[in-house]
């Protein structure tokens, strides 16, 4: 017997053995199927109107970057303090957690972001070189805002004209400071003046200012909004103690204190009419709100109506004003007819039909209409192309003038919302850009988009949507201090863990972890490299994938 | 609780380039099972799929010494690994078997019943695809009732239920013994990493999706695993001494419907099989439920808190796209 053990192969007895790695075998020829790292659209970015890109500020608020966070909110929304409030925020209608639990609250998050940056945060500085071209922006609402901004941080010179003597447009003038505080709106309007953006209040073009004043500009971004009240066109408007939406709240927005009674009856279902419903509340006021249609077809943001019914506003719903009535031409009364709803109109929502004979009354001393607003372009002094009451333009924002764009509230096919203002005023500035010469606008390369059972829920816990401090406003509150207050750090970080961040990968390792073939492996930046020499392409790495950032693709097999 | 974030322990053993098909998961199972071990590690593989698995001389997909040994001999060529490794006065050494169910349940089930009798200082792993696969999807004491296989086709498909062989072990007293999922793999690494603390036989039984045998797309090999952890057809638990059970994940009870429907071997079940086989999987469940010493723990931080609604499976689909 020797010893039994060897120190050398060449000692042992013949028998297969294997010393070498299977590494050398290319399995990826076995592959018919490639998986590919992609980055897609998440439905909440297809559906701001500014195109914010959400999910990528949330993961800058799981890491705790709220700069850099606000940065990116900036890319398209020069005014994420006043949108995280008073936007209607369709990306959570849209939001693929929907159907899984709730919504991401984007809205809370946006907001706190703003907040975050309120006193410290330092804007980001224009990168672009200066160009020699000049634009005037008319109008400084969220539209002429944010083209300026756009502008400005494209290079150009822009001058905003105000008519008012505060810049903010309906911001200033048609969003009560329990929704809006004016010191916030003030910020980031300070914000965009930091670019080298001149705003010039007081400065009324057709009034104080000539339009000739404009003709030294190369372009003009017209953006006035619509602050003229529709009539209700019947009897009694003229009585004393009628007020259009737009004028009470452009009184209480300057600190004036309209003369109104006790009974305050607010005819319409928009934002203004719940605003101006708000307000008289705070003023100590019975109000009743009365809408031809229902509730359903309301187009007030659903969270406005539940704080006025909180705040004990009534609603009175398919009902529709006959007369105003009247005794020494002050409101007396207002005489009214049930509607029933017929078959949907143009706007898809159903018409409202009176019904005959259902006429009633209520007392009241105050009528406030808001049933819509319009323009008032009674300053363009050659003849514009309009369409209705609106000015005319194509979907480059161009009006039938050259040089002249137009958006917002004051062009065609307005929304009446801020964000849709603020997505006028970006996508103007970039036609802007192009008229004069620079770039050419990128249409963006299409995006494939995630859908909900797109996602792998598996990865996902059930957790409930952010409840959002409120101050404790109940019926005939006075206050129009805020109503919704900021939330902490730890609550932004537990909502941001909320997004699925549909499409954008967060290196969670996932794919790594799964793949029998040991292809996928990180670089020195944690980046995923895939081993295309042996992955096999059994694409469990994309179907494991929580949140769709991977694709399969069918490989180009006629190489072989 | 917020993004799962996957943080593996371990180093990278098992080497590309192996002859796996697409979508195994007993390869996923070595994979995981090296990078628990370390490179201290022998394995001991009989005749199963890994055979082949591990590449044709001279490579070797393991990345530490494989033994090739008889189908029947797993758990006694690893006892003996073991006693030469004593001998050499190495204690630090693991010796793992490595079989597939057909070595484990059929073919080497009395040197195993053996080595666990005479409790042989070794890890056994079982990667469980329920049927002779390397050799054309045979049936095996491992096929579920009513299951397709080659030798048991759709006319007369397999009669008899699938055999326990926890129960079998757990007679056997020894130390420790877990079932493990590829689907959970931080909950099955943490049951290795416990049965490596541990002296004597311990074995580890590991559902592992095979997609050409059981005719699925290999993309799904996951979703499978995890719907047969959530349906109850193969739970998560650990037995310690043959007698204290331990669920490691309370699985959602998800109707095993999704489960079969999703794997070609079931597709001729009429709905009254499938009404057959969830009573047959209450039932065992039932059965576990009234042996359980301890209650959940949750352990690892990520995966094991995922979550599975009870009634409706997370979505199939085919990814690919031109």
């Amino acid at each position: 017997m020797g010893d039994y053990r060897y120190t050398t192969v060449e000692e042992m007895p013949p028998l297969a053995f294997s010393l070498e790695s299977t590494r050398n075998i290319p399995t990826g020829s076995w592959r018919h199927v490639r998986p590919v790292y992609v980055e897609k659209s998440s439905p909440c970015q297809i559906a701001c109107p500014a195109g914010e890109n959400i999910p990528a500020y949330f993961e800058l608020v799981r890491q705790k970057k709220y700069r850099e966070a606000w940065y990116k909110i900036l890319e398209d929304n020069p005014l994420p303090g006043v949108t995280g409030r008073v936007c209607y925020h369709p990306c959570e209608g849209k939001c693929n957690r929907s159907p899984y639990d709730e919504p991401v609250a984007v809205h809370v998050i946006e907001r706190f972001i703003a907040d975050k940056n309120f006193r410290e945060g330092k804007f980001p500085s224009v990168t672009a070189s200066p160009k020699s071209a000049k634009v005037a922006v008319v109008g400084s609402g969220p539209a002429g805002l944010s083209c300026a901004y756009q502008l400005a941080r494209k290079g150009y010179r822009t001058v905003i004209y105000e008519g008012e003597h505060d810049p903010g447009g309906m911001l200033r003038y048609g969003i009560p400071s329990y929704r809006l505080p004016k010191n916030v709106l003030a910020k980031e309007i300070n914000d965009i003046a930091s670019l080298g953006v001149q705003i010039r209040t007081d400065s009324r073009i057709g009034g104080n200012v000539p339009w000739s004043e404009l003709e030294k500009y190369d372009a003009v971004f017209v953006a006035v909004g619509a602050s003229q009240s529709s009539g209700l066109g019947i009897d009694g408007e003229k009585l004393t103690g009628v007020y259009s939406g737009v004028d009470l709240l452009h009184q209480l927005n300057t600190g004036g204190s309209p003369k109104i009674g006790s009974g305050v009856v607010v005819i319409g279902g928009g934002n203004t009419a719940i605003d101006a419903a708000r307000s008289a509340v705070r003023l100590g006021k019975e109000v009743t709100v009365l809408y031809r249609r229902t509730r359903d077809e309301m187009p007030a943001v659903p969270d406005e109506v539940n704080e006025a019914l909180r705040e004990g506003v009534r609603f009175e719903f398919l009902v529709s004003p006959v007369k105003i009535k009247g005794r020494q031409r002050k409101v007396t009364e207002v005489d009214l007819i049930r509607m029933k709803l017929g078959e949907p109109d143009e706007s898809g929502r159903r018409r409202p039909l009176p019904i005959e004979g259902s006429n009633f009354e209520i007392t009241a001393d105050t009528v406030v209409a808001a049933v819509g607003e319009t323009p008032d372009l009674s300053f363009l002094p050659y003849s514009f192309l309009k369409k209705g009451a609106r000015i005319f333009v194509d979907a480059d924002y161009l009006t039938g003038v050259p040089g002249i764009f137009a958006g917002g509230d004051s062009a065609t096919n307005p929304n009446g919302t801020v964000v849709n203002a603020i997505k006028a005023g970006k996508e103007a500035a970039a036609s802007i850009d192009e008229f004069l010469g620079w770039r050419t606008k990128s249409n963006g390369a299409e995006h494939q988009l995630v859908k909900p059972e797109d996602i792998n829920t598996f990865y996902f816990p059930h957790e409930t949507r952010i409840k959002v401090p409120r101050l404790s406003v109940g019926p005939g509150t006075r206050s129009f201090a805020e109503v919704n207050k900021s939330i902490t750090e730890e609550r932004a970080f537990q909502e941001a863990e909320r997004c699925f961040s549909c499409g954008s990968c967060l290196h969670c390792d996932v794919c790594m972890t799964f793949c029998p073939d040991v292809a996928i492996s990180k670089d020195d930046q944690g980046e995923y490299i895939i081993d295309y020499d042996h992955c096999k392409g059994c694409g469990i790495c994309v179907n494991e994938c929580p949140r769709e950032a991977m694709d399969l693709v069918e490989e180009d097999t006629q190489w072989a | 609780m917020g993004q799962i974030k996957f943080d593996l322990p371990g180093e990278e053993i098992l080497s590309p380039g192996h002859f796996a098909c697409p979508g195994c998961g007993a390869t996923l199972t070595m994979r995981y099972v090296l990078k628990a071990l370390g490179r201290k590690t022998i394995v001991v593989i009989p005749a199963c799929c890994w055979s082949v698995i591990d590449g044709p001389v001279p490579y070797s997909a393991a990345g530490v010494p494989v033994f090739h040994t008889a189908f029947e001999s797993a758990a006694s060529t690893a006892s003996g690994i073991k006693a030469g490794l004593e001998i050499q006065g190495d204690h630090e050494t693991t010796v793992v078997a490595f079989a597939g169910d057909g070595g484990t349940f059929d073919i080497g089930l009395q040197a195993l019943s053996g080595a666990a009798e005479r409790n042989e200082d070794f890890i056994y792993v079982c990667y469980d695809n329920e049927a002779y696969m390397n050799t054309g999807i045979q049936r095996s004491s491992a096929t579920p009732f009513w299951a397709w296989t080659t030798t048991t086709p759709t006319e007369s498909p397999k009669a008899e239920k699938k055999k326990n062989i926890v129960e079998i072990l757990a007679a056997h007293r020894i130390p420790y013994l877990a079932t493990a999922s590829v689907a959970y793999p931080d909950d099955m690494i943490a049951k290795i990493q416990r049965a490596k603390e541990i002296k004597g036989t311990r074995f580890i039984h590991v559902f592992s999706p095979c997609p050409p045998g059981w005719k699925f797309e290999p993309e799904d090999s996951i979703k499978i695993s995890r719907m047969a952890v959530e349906s109850r057809i193969f739970p998560l638990f650990e037995v310690f001494n043959g007698r204290d059970y331990k669920l490691t994940r309370e699985p959602a009870g998800t109707p095993v419907r999704d489960y079969l429907k999703s794997q070609g071997r079931f597709r001729h079940l009429k709905e009254s099989d499938i009404q057959q086989i969830q009573s047959n999987v209450d039932e065992e469940w039932e059965r576990l439920k009234g042996k359980l010493t301890f209650q959940v723990e949750s352990r690892g931080k990520s995966h094991l808190h995922g979550v599975v609604d009870p009634e409706r499976n997370p979505p199939m689909r085919r990814a690919i796209r031109k």
